[in-house]
């Protein structure tokens, strides 16, 4: 009967909707759990002689100053190699490609190194940049192959960033005897310029937090390093090997704590330059 | 491709028939009788240099996945020679020390790791992107969504920690034995490949034209019937490319793992019992491994290229198939 | 242009991180007229790291450098002349007598078998110990204890502490593969400590108040039974130097056998002092 169904289609529902707002409500849960662990049990620990000092003794004691240096100077270095290539990339199959096998090929050798496992990429380095090339455990092997690691991601949100340009701005540009390349670093790339910014960033998150790629590479020697042919131990890699060792467990709450500020600081600087964009354009 | 929108009225910008303006303010045309030339020679030739130099940086990408195959897989190929590529992948012992190079065991695991993380965390991913997409209000949105990227953006690493100093105390007084193994990789594994999935999905969903949703709902369909009979099916193909690449960052995870699994070298009887995967042998037996060991270690992490190159190929074959059928 | 300033920002980054880097590099030691090498076991590494540490802060001027490349390389390089210290978790092999080299013992290493402090049992024989780590015995019950499956919790392959357990325990047989295996001392102590069935090995020096040592073959697990040799698995830690030790490299011996370093950093790595008198 008709009020029958009705009603069963509204408890169905009501289930239904229930459920899926349990499963939102795990969703902010889960992330709200580890980050308040992280941060009740780390917060501890940040003082500016761990931010500052250098660890000494068997167990790590001390401060942690020389991984967060070596970390922040692999993921600056990663973004300088592999930023103008990705951006240059991403012009090319934004605005230059035509369908074909060659740009098919090109798709699917960047959805390869988005999916490789990081650890793979870590033996990739080790094998290639350390050992091959002989640069040894050093900032540079680190940040080619975060490069590697980086490529796609930037690339795929650059591509967006520049198909997000309206047409007819482009077309504004030809009809007033632009070259293809006029317009394109003149107009389109200033104008997208916001969101690659936004990518660029959020990547740089990614290649701080990276561990795999970054311990077979970089080595786990603690040193602040200055050339980039110097070792140097990051934070991730600190974070593991003190958590191994299971020791001096408030260094690594403290390293955890940092490391999910530093990630969350790029994560809020890619939303806000995101954020201001869109407020300007709309 | 998307189409290009107005950004005041946030209507479509319709597409004029030449695909590429630039082509009509072109090089010379050497089939043309014209001597009328729009741009000058100088000029043609620095645009077709500009225009190699980024298909120079178009392949990078390719060169590198040439460089992977060569620099990791000339490496492990000794031990695909000397044990013969069927025995390595289907011997049912990994005991190095002793000469037992088969990852037969490993491979079970990290599919067992995969499935499970899955099963747990697909629906929840599914569940969260739906929310996102249909049930919440605006604001809710701006709170919830940060909540899945902030999500994607911790590093692997913390997870692990989480897992190992929180997770497998709580497993082990509740289930007994040591904390360690598949239920609780699963449990962490599970919440890493959430945001990768759910991002996808709601993706998918945003596409389904909205007209569609109201022709639903002005049929007298609930919400849930909407989602569940429309639009999800709808979607279906874009919900299945995420669902393969959650499952490709499932089998790839390694230092998440490697803190909670247990790392024994066999395959656990138990969902309780430690147990050790393609990626973590690596990243536990690389410290110490010399010779054929460490061979071997190249041959498996050449393995684990292959088989996330299997999941990308899936994906696209999938999509094509999807784009045939509607 | 916003291209070019975003180019000066990455170059600005750059100059900030390297100026801080030399600001923290006030840490490092400048050049040297004498220094030492000191290769050999990874046991003995971190005592001899950061005493190294301590001895350069302490001796300005003089290097002392080290390098873990496991016990028997470093014998080989301090009898071939490479290095003028080798650090060493065993004794000399009987082909390796006759190099010429003296002894020093730094340190003892006694390893104990920790479980549960709930776990009613509180001794074993080494024979039950070895079944248990083979996975012979799985159940408590068999050795006297509750019903209660054991959780066995083992160490990585590269440990220098899993190498002597072996040795000691279970001679030529096999660890157990279904064994839990984890990489540090202190993770096979907390989870010890959290598990109630479990039973794994650590140095004797990292016991604490949450695991329970136990006495094998009757003697319990403590200093004394170590100094005077009678609980059963332990070691010396040695450094070998091609003859009597002098100049520099006795320095640093002897700035290691000081009663400040031998309570400090051996006791931090988790080892025992060389105490006067001890075997």
């Amino acid at each position: 009967m008709q009020s029958r169904e009705r009603m069963d289609k509204r408890i169905t529902n009501g289930i239904a909707l229930g459920v899926i707002w349990l499963a939102a409500l795990a969703t902010v849960g889960a992330l709200g759990t580890i980050l308040l662990y992280v941060v009740v049990n780390g917060i501890g620990q940040l003082t500016p002689a761990f931010i500052f000092g250098w660890p000494h003794g068997v167990n790590m004691d001390g401060g942690i100053w020389p991984t967060i240096q070596a970390t922040l100077y692999v993921t600056a270095l990663a973004m300088l190699i592999t930023t103008p290539i990705a951006v240059l990339a991403a012009v090319y199959l934004a605005e230059y490609a035509v369908q074909g096998r060659l740009v098919s090929t090109i798709r699917f050798a960047a959805d390869s190194l988005a999916s490789v496992p990081s650890i793979v990429m870590g033996l990739f380095g080790l094998s290639l940049f350390v050992e091959g090339i002989g640069m040894g455990f050093s900032v540079l092997a680190a940040a080619l192959a975060l490069s590697f690691l980086l490529l796609p991601i930037i690339v795929r949100t650059t591509e967006e960033s520049i198909r997000a340009v309206p047409k007819y701005i482009r077309w504004g540009s030809y009809g007033l005897g632009a070259s293809k390349w006029q317009t394109v670093s003149r107009i389109v790339l200033p104008s997208a310029l916001p969101r690659i910014t936004t990518g660029v960033i959020l990547a740089a998150g990614r290649a701080a937090g990276e561990t795999a790629v970054v311990i077979y590479t970089m080595g786990t020697m603690i040193n602040a390093p200055v050339s980039p042919l110097d070792p140097g131990r990051t934070m991730p890699v600190h974070l593991m090997l003190m958590a191994q060792e299971g020791i001096n467990m408030p260094a690594a709450y403290g390293t955890a704590l940092l490391l999910v500020l530093m990630v969350l600081g790029f994560n809020l600087t890619a939303r806000y330059i995101g954020r201001r964009n869109r407020r300007m354009q709309g | 491709m998307t189409e290009s929108r107005d950004p005041r009225t946030g209507e479509p910008v319709p597409d004029m028939c030449v695909d590429d303006p630039a082509d009509a303010v072109g090089a010379p045309d050497p089939h043309s009788d014209s001597t009328l030339s729009t741009i000058s020679k100088a000029t043609y030739f620095k645009e077709a240099a500009l225009r190699n130099l980024f298909l120079l940086c178009a392949c990078v990408a390719v060169a590198g996945v040439g460089l992977i195959f060569l620099f990791v897989g000339l490496k492990g190929w000794p031990i695909f020679a000397k044990v013969g590529i069927w025995q390595f992948l289907t011997g049912a012992k990994w005991y190095p020390t002793k000469e037992f190079f088969g990852i037969l065991p490993l491979i079970v695991n990290s599919l067992l790791a995969m499935v499970g993380a899955l099963v747990l965390g697909a629906p929840l991913a599914i569940g969260t992107a739906v929310f996102l997409s249909e049930v919440a209000s605006p604001k809710l949105r701006e709170l919830v969504r940060p909540a899945v990227e902030l999500l994607a953006g911790i590093p692997s690493v913390v997870y692990g920690f989480f897992g190992l100093v929180l997770l497998r105390p709580i497993i082990a007084r509740l289930f007994g034995g040591l904390g360690f193994g598949l239920f609780t990789v699963w449990l962490i594994l599970a919440v890493m490949i959430l945001p990768t999935i759910a991002a996808l999905t709601e993706d998918a969903l945003r596409s389904v034209p909205e007209g569609i949703r109201e022709a639903s709902y002005a049929m007298g369909a609930t919400k849930w019937q909407t989602i569940w009979r429309v639009l999800l099916p709808a979607a279906k193909i874009g919900i299945i490319d995420a669902i393969i690449l959650g499952m490709g960052r499932a089998i790839g995870e390694t230092m998440a793992v490697v803190m909670v699994a247990g790392n024994a070298r066999v395959i656990p009887d138990g969902i309780f019992k430690p147990f050790l995967t393609l990626t973590t042998v690596i990243v536990m037996d690389m410290p110490y491994a010399s010779g054929d060991h460490r061979t071997a270690l190249f041959g498996v992490a050449i393995i684990l290229f292959i088989i996330s190159m299997a999941f990308v190929a899936a994906i696209r074959v999938i999509s094509r198939f999807g784009k045939e059928m509607s | 242009m916003r291209l070019r300033r975003l180019g000066a920002l990455a170059v600005a980054l750059l100059i900030v991180a390297s100026s801080l880097a030399l600001a923290g590099c006030a840490k490092s030691g400048g050049a040297s007229q004498t220094s030492l090498t000191v290769t050999g076991s990874t046991t003995v590494l971190p005592i001899a790291e950061v005493a190294a540490e301590d001895f350069q802060t302490a001796n300005p001027g003089k290097r002392v450098l080290v390098a873990g490349v496991g016990s028997s390389a470093g014998i080989e390089s301090v009898s071939n002349g490479t290095s003028d210290i080798g650090t060493s978790s065993r004794d000399l092999k009987p082909e390796e007598k006759p190099l010429g080299l003296v002894d020093t013992k730094i340190a003892l290493d006694a390893i104990a078998v920790i479980v549960n402090p709930s776990n009613p049992v509180s001794g074993l024989t080494k024979a039950q110990v070895s079944e248990i780590f083979q996975g012979k015995i799985k159940n408590w019950k068999d050795v006297g204890g509750p019903d209660l499956e054991i959780g066995l919790v083992n160490r990585d392959e590269a440990s220098g502490t899993r190498e002597a357990f072996s040795k000691f325990v279970l001679g030529t047989a096999d660890f157990d593969p279904t064994a839990a295996v984890l990489p540090g001392t202190g993770q096979v102590r907390s989870v010890v400590a959290q598990a109630a069935g479990a039973v794994g090995y650590i140095s004797l020096g990292f016991v604490d108040s949450t695991v329970k040592a136990l006495a094998v073959d009757g003697i319990p697990a403590n200093e004394k039974t170590v100094a005077d040799g009678t609980y059963p698995l332990w070691r010396y830690l040695h450094f070998f130097t091609k003859g009597d030790p002098k100049g520099l490299a006795k320095a640093y011996i002897d700035y290691i056998l000081s009663a400040d370093v031998q309570n400090t950093v051996v006791r931090d790595a988790g080892f025992l002092p060389i105490t006067e008198g001890g075997k």
